[in-house]
Order: structure tokens, then sequence, then C-alpha cells
């Protein structure tokens, strides 16, 4: 039951705790989501900025590597213009400009038509590299016509630099190329040739290329018709093709209305191949107008701070759900322990209540106790102070003497109680045969010395009174001696103090007797009365508690007691309570009996005046005209006690006698025997087993097995050294 | 207080009449003493006529039927009276003898 309980506790424990963590991971999620968001926001902001300052950087290399071009064309001009008399020495110029720029890939010198009417209509001296040579040569007009060529006219007419759109080397088509053309002028100052220079682009390229914001990225020259004239290494590009690139930056239609605002416009892309994400920024900076500059970068490499940080959130993210984990069960763990000690709490709660509820029902419970007796009043009542206490007190009635009993174990709750318990069931056990209160102290002593490691002690009151003589015999260890109240005068019981119980097995309890007045109040207490405490520590006392009794001469056993439970209280009042209160009031009060019938008989010690003893015995019966039934039935008692009185009161051969007085009324029959032999108390004799087999029934101990059945009242007493048997019937 | 003993078909019958009561109880102990020295024999006591019976004589029988159970025999209580029987009960008898 305890263990499927806890299971299921664990059970709605865990899943408390998974909820939790799991919560906490969607909030750290959430967090993390928030945080990369403005973080790509950031980085992206920056890259924008960056690429721009790039893109501008790089125009601007771009537009010194031209105007260095341009500054060594220029030395050249005045060389070309100067040999214009003199058609084919600009042969040799061509081949001096090669030779002095190792960047040209060549050059030619593009004559107006007509301008050399002796060299044909059009004219036009080269020299290109060809591997480590010069070639110098007059290109083959026939076939290729310059002028057809669309910046031909514009450069010429317009007196103006022109670089053309990039175009696939003839010779080699792996090589763009991009040509400069140079207006030259004749001493009156017309345009009368263009210079032009190739120029292999990837030396462009390798300018715009030396460094990239990351490592993937590249830089691309576009034309002004979008035509690639040089990019990066192709060994360099990871990811797209260029000319792919270059295709959909072409087929942008942002392209047209941005590209010459001065600002980048931004693409993004995704690699067709490899799925890669990146952006394209492109820009046609003045500087370089009409060209484009392009940037391509991989979020890869731009987001990858943000993905290491993501990376490193994750991890730190689990560690804080770990320790997260280990938190929640470490407080699980104490809270189990925690609910588990309150359950361990309750339980012992729940134990004490049901041990209090043991101890209270070992106590007497019903009053008044013996609704058919009229010659006794008894209340009694104990209040523990805590749970269980180690005060007690019973009464009962056994062979027309009452045996009761006060007692106050040191110590407090469990331990007292248990000594306690211990201490009630030996009280019963042992007076249930013995009725010298001596006897069942040292009794009682003996068994609580026996192992009393924890050297408790017992403070006990055991009085047992006579009820038909008022003779009480009494024996006190330690306790306080009860108070006796006589009419007006309360004093206490003269008691020697003996020893307290369980301190010295071998001590000799002391027994006093004295004879209880009809109308006497016997009252019992324990130290919870006379040292119950008020909130300033100051104790009742037993003068208050003797003043207290003095008012209380007519009350009933029942309302002395409640009278002085309340006076305590009121007393305590807010106080914790110290001790146990226990409280027993007995009041004698013997009923003088007058009898119709009274008759004797005195026999020998001799069972054979048996005979003589049944006859009187009948003769008895028959006067009160008893039935033969119960007629026999009390002849059987009378001769089972005298038969024991005969063989047991008096030693062997001496001579004795046995009185027997036969009383009656409407209401009982009496018989008292006396004799004057050695003590003898029949009623001490332990009963006989009835349920014992053949072999181990004793022959003797039927007599007074018999009695018993057999009457109503078996009461023995030793007075002025007479054993005085009664025995009674009601009829 | 009568005890009379007869054999017949190899039992013993026993008829007490009258009171057993403790001046009766030597007498009535000397009258049942050859049945102590049988073997192996039923031995029915008629108790029709018995009126009371003290503790004296309960513990004659009680005797009887010891040495009884050493010796084989079998002993039959017959007949008792309510009283009697109610001794009987009260001492735990009704659970050792035979009762008829």
């Amino acid at each position: 039951m305890k263990k499927t309980q806890k299971t299921h506790w664990t059970a709605v424990g865990a899943k408390t705790s998974v909820a939790i963590l799991v919560t906490a991971a969607l909030l750290m999620l959430a967090l993390s989501a928030v945080q990369s968001y403005y973080a790509r926001k950031e980085i992206r902001a920056n890259l924008e900025r960056n690429t721009e300052l790039d893109l501008v950087i790089k125009a601007q290399k771009i537009k010194y590597s031209l105007d260095a071009v341009e500054a060594a064309l220029q030395n050249h001009i005045d060389d070309i213009e100067q040999s214009l008399p003199y058609p084919d020495s600009l042969f040799s110029v061509t081949r001096r400009i090669v030779e002095q720029n190792p960047d040209f890939d060549g050059c030619c010198i593009a004559m107006i038509p007509d301008y050399y009417p002796e060299k044909g209509r059009l004219f036009q001296p080269c020299s290109y590299r060809d591997g480590d040579t010069i070639d110098t040569y007059l290109y083959d007009v026939e076939k290729y016509d310059y002028t057809q060529i669309a910046y031909f006219y514009f450069a010429v007419n317009n007196d103006t630099a022109y670089w053309s759109e990039p175009y696939l080397d003839p010779d080699d088509s792996s090589t763009t190329l991009v040509t400069y053309n140079f207006p030259v002028h004749d001493p009156s100052g017309r345009v009368v040739a263009l210079l032009g220079v190739d120029l292999d682009a990837a030396w462009l390229g390798d300018i715009l290329n030396s460094h990239g914001l990351f490592p993937s990225s590249y830089n691309l020259l576009l034309s002004g018709k979008g035509r690639l004239i040089c990019g990066p290494n192709p060994a360099e590009v990871k990811h797209q093709d260029v000319k792919d690139m270059v295709a959909m930056i072409n087929d942008s239609t942002l392209k047209r209305s941005l590209s010459h605002t001065g600002k980048s416009t931004i693409l993004a892309f995704i690699d067709k191949e490899d799925g890669e994400q990146g952006h394209v920024f492109y820009n046609s900076p003045k500087l370089i107008a009409p060209w484009q500059i392009v940037t391509v970068n991989y979020d890869e490499e731009v987001f990858a701070p943000l993905i290491q940080t993501r990376r490193r959130n994750i991890v730190l993210t689990l560690i804080g759900l770990l320790i997260l984990a280990f938190i929640i069960h470490r407080s699980a763990q104490s809270i189990y322990r925690l609910r588990d000690a309150n359950a361990e709490k309750q339980r012992m709660d729940n134990e004490m209540m049901i041990a209090k509820n043991i101890q209270m029902n070992m106590l007497p419970e019903t009053y008044p106790p013996f609704p058919d007796r009229n010659d006794l009043d008894i209340y009694g009542s104990l209040v523990p102070a805590k749970m269980v206490g180690g005060d007690l007190y019973d009464f009962f009635i056994r062979d027309e003497k009452l045996y009761f009993c006060i007692g106050d174990v040191s110590g407090k709750s469990v331990p007292a109680a248990l000594v306690m318990a211990v201490t009630h069931s030996l009280f019963l056990s042992i007076s249930s045969h013995e009725s010298h209160p001596a006897r069942i102290m040292q009794g009682i002593n003996e068994s609580l010395c026996r192992g009393n490691e924890s050297n408790m002690f017992v403070t006990f009151f055991i009085g047992v009174l006579d009820l038909p003589t008022g003779l009480m015999r009494y024996c006190n260890a330690g306790h306080n001696p009860p108070l006796i109240i006589k009419g007006d005068l309360v004093e206490p019981l003269p008691a020697k103090a003996n020893l307290s119980m369980g301190v010295i097995d071998e001590y000799d309890y002391m027994m006093q007797q004295i004879y209880v007045e009809p109308e006497t109040m016997i009252v019992l207490y324990t130290d919870g009365l006379t040292e119950a405490k008020n909130l300033d520590h100051k104790q009742f006392g037993l003068e208050k508690t003797l003043k207290v009794l003095k008012g209380c001469h007519d009350a009933t056993a029942t309302q002395l007691v409640q009278t002085l439970t309340k006076k305590v209280d009121a007393y305590v009042g807010e106080a914790e309570p110290s001790d146990d209160l226990t409280l027993l009031a007995i009041r004698y009060t013997p009923k003088e009996e007058s009898w119709t019938l009274s008759r004797s008989i005195t026999l020998d010690n001799d069972v054979s005046q048996v005979t003589e003893l049944n006859q009187f015995v009948q003769s008895v019966t028959e006067e009160l005209q008893l039935e033969k039934a119960l007629s026999r039935r009390i002849k059987l008692a009378v001769e089972e006690v005298v038969v024991n009185i005969m063989n047991y009161a008096y030693v062997a051969d001496v001579k004795g006698q046995v009185k027997v007085e036969a009383m009656a009324n409407d209401e009982r029959l009496r018989f008292i025997l006396t004799d004057s032999g050695r003590a003898f108390d029949p009623t001490a004799v332990s009963r006989a087993d009835t349920t014992l087999t053949l072999e181990d029934r004793p022959i003797g101990g039927l007599g007074i097995l018999l009695v018993r059945n057999l009457m109503d009242s078996i009461n023995y007493e030793r007075i002025d050294g007479q054993n005085i048997l009664r025995i009674e019937k009601k009829i | 207080m009568n005890t009379t003993i007869i054999e017949k078909d190899g039992k013993y019958i026993v008829t007490l009449e009258g009171e057993l009561d403790t001046a009766h109880a030597l007498e009535f102990e000397e009258a049942m003493k050859p049945l102590h020295d049988v073997t192996e024999k039923e031995i029915i006591i008629e108790c029709t006529e018995l009126e009371y019976i003290a503790s004296s004589g309960l513990r004659i029988l009680l005797g009887l039927l010891k040495s009884a159970k050493a010796r084989g025999n079998k002993v039959v209580l017959k007949n008792l009276n309510d009283e009697i029987k109610d001794v009987f009960k009260m001492t735990g008898f009704i659970d050792l003898f035979v009762i008829e």
C-alpha cells in the first residue's frame, strides 16, 4: 500500500519535473530565437555597411589601375602624334608600347578612314604578344572593319577615351579582353585615330579579388551592358558558377531601377548545386561608370558567428537544463523527504492517538462502575498532559473487596506509558489471587525491577477495602498519601511512604490498615494535582487542595472529582499542563442489613460432621421455602467451604471448630463461617483450570471453584485471629 | 448413600443412590476400590438415584477415571440429574467423562 503510494507520488513528481524542464527549455529556445533574430539583423546591417565600403574601396582600386593605364598611354600619345606624318613608323610605336607595358596584351592604332590615302581606306598597325615575343603587323582590315565597332565613331566624334565591352580573345577563348580606346589628335586638334590597348581583364580581376570580406566572397566587374569583365580566379569560386551569377544579376529587374542610385542593390540567391544561400551586392559607382562592381557573400560565412553563438547557446542551454534538472531532482527529493517526514509524523500522531485510546481503555470507563451496589460511590479521572501519560488508576471488586490503586510513573510520554501499562497489568494479574496489598506491591515491584535498565520508577498506592467490614488494608510505595474526608475533617491517610517501585527488588513493603467508617470519602491523586503550575510557575499545592475538599463533604465522588478538576484548570489557566492529572474518589457507604432469619451451628473439624451441616443447611433452606435445585446448590456450596476449612485451617489432628451462621432476609441468604485455625484464605487459591485434560487435572481445587459458581459472592477476612468467610446468594 | 456394584455380561454396573456428600466420601471410595483392579472392562455408573454429589465425590470419580484409563477400562456415567450435570459442567468434568 505504502509502496504504491510512493510510486504514485514519484510519478506525479516526475511529471511535474518534466513539465518544468520542458517549459524552461521552450523559454530558453524562444529567448535564443529572439536573440538570433536581432543578432541576424545586426549582422546583416553590418554586412551592408562593410560591403558598401568594400565596394567603394574596390571601385577606387579599379579606378587607380585604369588611371595608371591612361597615364601610361598618355606618354605614348605624344609619340604617336609626332609619328603621324610617317605611317610606317606607327608600327614601331605600337611595338614600343607593348614592350614598355607588360600588362598590355597588345595595342593598335586605328586611323579614321581615308587618313592615309596611300594606305587604303582603313589603316591599323598592331603589336600583340604571342608568348614571349611580340608580333607587329598590319591588321587585316579586309577581314575586320574596326569602324563597324559601336564605340569607334562614338569615341572619335566625342573625342573621349573609351573602355570597350569585354570580349573573348579571338586567339585564346579562355581570356577575356577589354580594350581601352584613346583618341589621337593631329596638330590641328582633330581626332584622327584611336589608340586601342587590349588588356587581359584577369588583371583587374586579381586587383578586385585581392581580398574578400569572407573566405568564399568574391567580386565581379561587369560592363555597362552587364557582361562579365573580370571575376575571381575560377579555381577560387567555391559555389555557384560565376556565369550563373552574372545571368542572375542581369535577370534581376531591380538592376535597372536601382543600379545608379549610388546604393548597392542586394539580391538573395540559393546556389543551384549545393543549396547554399547567399547575397549579391552590386553597385555602379560613378568612378568607374558604366562598369558595375559586384560582391557575392555566402550566408554560411556571413552568419558564421551567429551560428557559432547559437551552437554555444544550445550547449549552454543544455547545461542549464541539466543543472535545472539536477536542482529539481534535489528539491523533489527534499520535498519527498519532507513529505515522508510529515507522513511519518502523521503516522506517529495516529499511533499515539491509538496508544492513548489503548491506555484510556485500560482505565475504568463506565460510571457508576457498580450500579448494583449501594455501598460504594466511585469516580475517577485521568487527564494526560501529553498524548499518552505515565499516570494510572484502577479499581475492581473481587470477593467483596474493593481493590484500588493509583500510580505515577517517572518521566512522561511513551516510556512512561509503557511502564504504566506493565504496572497496570501486573496489578491486575497479581491482585486476581492476592488480597494483601503489600504482597501485591512486592509482586509488582519484583517484576518491575527485573530488567529495569532505564531506571524508571513508579510511585504507587494500593488499597484493599473489605466491603463487609470496612477494613481497609493499604500499602504505599512513595506516592502521595490519599486524603480522607470525614465530615468537615480532611486529612491525609497516615501512610508510610516506603520506596517507589522499580528501585530495589527485595524491598520489604509495609502494609497498613484502618477501618473506614461509613460515609468516609477517600481521595487519591497524583502530583499532577498539587504540582499543577499556573503561568507564574506557582504550584496548586496541597493547602488549596485541602481547602477545596473541605467544601466537598456532601459532594458525590463525581462532583468532587469534577470540582477539583475545574479548580485546577482555572488555576493553571493558559499555562501548558506539566503533568498528568489523575483523581480517584471513593466513598464507602455500607448499609446496615436486617435479617429475618438468623441461625447458627458449631461443628468440629471432622468431615463426618458434614451430615449435621447438611441437615442444618437443609433446615434453613426449607424454612426459606427455596426450590429444591437452589437448596441443593446452596447446600453444596456450604459443604464445600466448610470441608475446605476442616481440611486446611487446622493442622492435622488438631481439634478445632467451625462456626456456621446463617442469616437471611427477603433478598439474600448469607453464611458466615468462622474458625480459629491458621490463616487460610480460600479466595486466594488460584482458580482450577477446567480445560485441562484428564492426565493434567489435579485432584484438588474443585471445591472453591464450585463455591464461586454456585454462590453470588464470597469474601474472606482474617480478623482477630479468626478466619471469617462469607458466602452469599440472592434468593 | 448406597453403592452397589454388579458384574453383568462382562460389564460392571455401579448403581449410586442418595447423597454423595463429604461425610460419605470415604465409604464411597472404599466401595469403589475393587474397580481399580479390573482391566479392559466397561464400568457403567448408573446415577438415576444419585441426588447430590460434593467435590469429594467428584474427586473419587476422577481417581477412578484416571486408573481406568491406565488399565484399559471404560467409564460411562448414566442418567445424571440436571443439578449434578451442572456441577459436572462447572468443574469441566463434562468433557472428561463419557456421559449418557
